[in-house]
């Protein structure tokens, strides 16, 4: 059983991995600690807050470990050992994760020595109805699928009338599941939709250039979260320090929302209103939809899902300065239409056949597309690429057609057959794909469909700043796609890896 | 030197192993039994005792051992509970030279086969929790200390084989030891190739013969000032001197990956108390959770060189006489017991 204390101090110092420095003899710590053990009582007052969030450590030591710790068991094998930062300063134990050892010898030299990131993962297993362990001691090799990338701040350089994305972020997991041709992301076993909204998040602050406590609200939008009662948004705002802190509270407003796959994009034109508001000065908002899209077995109720649900989260970060792509418009539309349903307590959604083509998907996209076209004034030639809610690679090539676009504009923006359906992240998804290839002054209509039902559409308009941000980013969509440290894996693991810990 | 020497008189122990119908405050009953009847003194001449365990908290939600050990003894001497053995005998060192008590019982116990199944966890937990929270187990961080050493010194080739081959050796001589200890948890000898062969087996650095058992067991010791020591015994063990120091409880957050920084500071210190250089020490009983910690404890200590006991200990132990030789001398490590009976 946990003790919430407790868990609240180890992830507070663990999520992040904060430390201080002793500002007189520069000494570190991974550890909040009031004093410095060269200076003593001098330097009371002299410890200056640190992290190694974004940092990236050095290998020094490991071994294999292959008789874990009972929390440990359902990892399997997994190589341990120590890390360090700064060149030595701090030492901190470390657990290799996003790797299958099966039974190849591990030779422990080749790996020590390497250069790691720290990852935001699920820390061990625990009971079902205790809190949800985390750390960042878990870490991932920077010469394989996810790189290091520095966090840095930019000085923002354009005010925008119109408030637009100011930057964005696309995660998923190195490993993939190929059927049919089509390939579809498995979380590892400690990843989550939690770990991936706060990594879609980390991504989305560092294309940015944001500084992260001038953002002032955070919504996720998720159908997967592993939690009935207790925000995944509270642990992004927490691990990502969004808004000023102060005595370990983000001055940061926190929210997750649930419309099934369209959870996420609903909530982007609140961001756009709430950076818009002139008298609060709220300068950044960040919308993340993120999901370890659940399904059921294949032989059970439910389980025709499995052959199409991906993970992953994608952030995005609407402001009005150094605006990548103006929002310049929107139209929502809702009906209650039972296509698709997860009841509280149920590990699986169900899935309505009879709904789940005309009278669900498509006719709320079709409304939602036609109707803010026909308000806007704009014809198809006018887009430069269409991007719907992707459940399927057929749903979205028909409404595209169905609506008059070509493949010129429909295709960029079509990545269910590279990663599934990442549900609340899907058609955000498709939109970052996009946004990683347009050149500026190109308009993207997106049409996000949420079962239940009801559909987002969006007009963007990108600026010409656009291409300035691109090179911030090594964590593309096609980077991800075309990895060459992606790990395929048989059926049953990837029944094993979704299920987690 | 210290003056009023205090003087062990007496010492017994209970077998090691799993005792799952024994309370563990029986088990320090039986150890005392026995040291107490081979001082010929009773319960009622004991002035306070000493005891320890690290583990009793969390195998068996022990908190208040002193309460249990008056009831059982019906005594109600003052006890002292500390985390291990040696705490409780410096402890008890420095009450005898004090001068405030005359004769004391120390005593260790610990119950690890009542909680098997997560007793790895809480080792762990206990030890070293932020390690814990990263995937450590109590193997690993041995494991890493070999890693450490090796690439420190630079051990390859043929060196890198003998120092495996010590590390075996060392298990073999103390399993050989223990056939002679008739309280010894595992009395069988066992070979090079076995301690090989299960590292082979699990895959990693150290085996199963690498490390100690989870067992069940207590130790008691009695403690006299030299006064009264001599009368009770004609072969009095002195103490010549104590010492204790701390180090991280993190292993990784230690400055020193190869040795212990404790160890080496309450060495120097506890000779230096003595007047004494390593060169004047037989026989050395060191704490051995792995093979790795024998060999280092002997570097740590001054015995060997940084980064050379495996040499001494491979050579020792080609043709094993039952101690090394060090420096063209012999010295007697963790004979586990077995002293008593052939001396």
């Amino acid at each position: 059983m946990s003790s919430e204390p407790i868990e609240r101090r180890i992830s507070y110092l663990g999520d992040r991995l904060r430390g201080r420095r002793c500002l007189i003899c520069g000494k570190e710590y991974f550890d909040l600690r009031d004093y410095c053990g060269n200076c003593g009582r001098k330097s009371f007052g002299k410890m200056a807050d640190i992290d190694f969030f974004f940092e990236k450590g050095k290998l020094e030591l490991c071994t294999l470990v292959n008789e874990p710790t009972n929390k440990f068991r359902k990892f399997g094998s997994y190589v341990y050992g120590i890390v360090s930062f700064h060149d030595g300063r701090v030492r901190v134990p470390g657990r290799i994760t996003d790797m299958l050892i099966e039974d190849e010898e591990i030779d422990y030299s080749a790996l020590e020595g390497k250069e790691v990131v720290p990852r935001f993962r699920r820390r061990y297993s625990v009971g079902k109805s205790d809190i949800i362990p985390t750390i960042s001691l878990a870490f991932t090799f920077a010469d394989e699928y996810y790189p290091h990338q520095e966090y840095v701040i930019l000085k923002p350089k354009k005010e925008y009338e119109t408030p637009g994305i100011v930057g964005y972020g696309f995660y998923t997991s190195r490993f993939r599941i190929k059927e049919d041709g089509l390939e579809r992301a498995v979380p590892f076993i400690d990843e989550d939709a939690i770990t991936a909204a706060v990594e879609a998040g980390k991504l989305a602050l560092i294309h940015s250039g944001v500084d992260h406590s001038l953002i002032g609200k955070v919504y996720v939008g998720s159908e997967s979260n592993p939690y009935a009662v207790k925000p995944i948004a509270s642990k992004v705002a927490q691990v990502l320090m969004l808004g000023e802190e102060d005595e370990g509270v983000q001055g940061v407003d926190a929210i997750d929302t649930e419309f099934a796959c369209k959870a996420a994009t609903s909530m982007f034109k609140d961001a756009v209103a709430l950076v818009n508001y002139p008298k609060m000065g709220i300068q950044y908002a960040m919308v993340i939809g993120a999901d370890n899209s659940q399904a059921a077995p294949r032989d059970c109720p439910g389980g025709e899902l499995d052959f199409f649900v991906g993970f992953g989260g994608c952030a995005y970060i609407f402001g009005k300065t150094d605006v990548i792509a103006e929002v310049e418009g929107w139209f929502s539309c809702t009906s209650d239409t039972p296509d698709f349903w997860r009841r509280d307590g149920e590990p699986y959604p169900m899935h309505g056949g009879r709904f789940t083509g005309d009278p669900a998907y498509f006719k709320h996209i079709r409304k939602a597309a036609k109707k803010l076209m026909e308000k806007m004034n704009l014809k198809v030639s006018d887009i430069n690429y269409f991007v719907p809610h992707q459940p399927n690679i057929p749903f979205p090539v028909k409404i595209a057609r169905e609506l008059g676009f070509k493949e010129e504009q429909y295709l960029p923006g079509l990545q269910f057959g590279r990663f599934g359906n990442t549900y609340s992240g899907s058609s955000p998804l498709g939109l970052a794909a996009v946004l990683d290839i347009a050149k500026p002054y190109e308009r993207i209509l997106l049409v996000s469909y949420g079962s239940g039902a009801g559909s987002d559409a969006y007009c963007f308009m990108t600026t010409s700043q656009i291409l300035e941000k691109r090179d911030r980013q090594k964590m593309t969509v096609r980077y991800q796609a075309e990895n060459p440290h992606i790990k395929y894996v048989d059926y049953y693991t990837y029944r094993r890896l979704k299920i987690g810990l | 030197m210290a003056s009023n020497r205090p003087v062990i008189v007496a010492a017994g122990r209970t077998c090691f192993g799993e005792h799952y119908d024994k309370q563990p405050e029986w088990l320090m009953e039986e150890a005392w039994l026995r040291a107490s009847e081979e001082a010929c003194i009773e319960r009622k001449d004991l002035e306070a005792c000493f005891i320890s365990d690290y583990f009793l908290l969390l195998t068996n939600k022990l908190g208040l051992e002193e309460g249990f050990l008056s009831e059982l003894t019906e005594l109600h001497v003052p006890m002292d509970f500390t985390r291990s053995f040696s705490s409780a005998f410096s402890n008890a060192c420095n009450a005898i030279q004090s001068g405030k008590y005359d004769l004391v019982l120390i005593g260790g116990m610990e119950k690890m086969t009542d909680r098997l199944a997560k007793i790895r966890d809480d080792l762990m937990a206990l030890g070293d929790p932020w390690s814990y929270y990263a995937g450590g187990t109590p193997e690993a961080n041995h494991e890493l200390m070999l890693r450490a050493y090796v690439k420190k010194y630079r051990i390859e080739g043929d060196d890198f084989e003998k120092l495996n081959l010590a590390l075996a050796q060392i298990s073999v001589k103390n399993h050989l030891h223990a056939l002679k200890n008739e309280y010894a948890q595992f009395r069988r000898k066992i070979t090079v190739e076995q301690v090989l062969e299960a590292r082979k087996s699990a895959k990693r650095l150290l085996g199963m013969y690498d490390f100690a058992p989870i067992s069940d067991g207590a130790t008691a010791v009695i403690l006299a000032s030299e006064e009264v020591g001599k009368k009770l015994t004609d072969k009095p063990i002195y103490v010549l001197s104590s010492a204790s120091a701390t180090d991280y409880l993190s292993y990784p957050a230690r400055s020193e990956l190869t040795g212990f920084i404790s160890v080496r500071l309450a060495a120097k210190r506890a000779m230096e108390i003595a007047g004494l250089s390593p060169m004047d020490i037989q026989l050395l009983e060191v704490y051995d959770q792995s093979t790795l910690l024998e060999m280092i404890a002997l570097e740590d200590m001054g015995f060997c060189e940084h980064g050379t006991a495996w040499k001494a200990i491979y050579d020792s132990c080609l043709n094993y006489k039952g101690y090394y030789e060090i420096n063209g001398r012999k010295l007697f490590v963790n004979l586990n017991g077995s002293w008593r009976k052939t001396s």
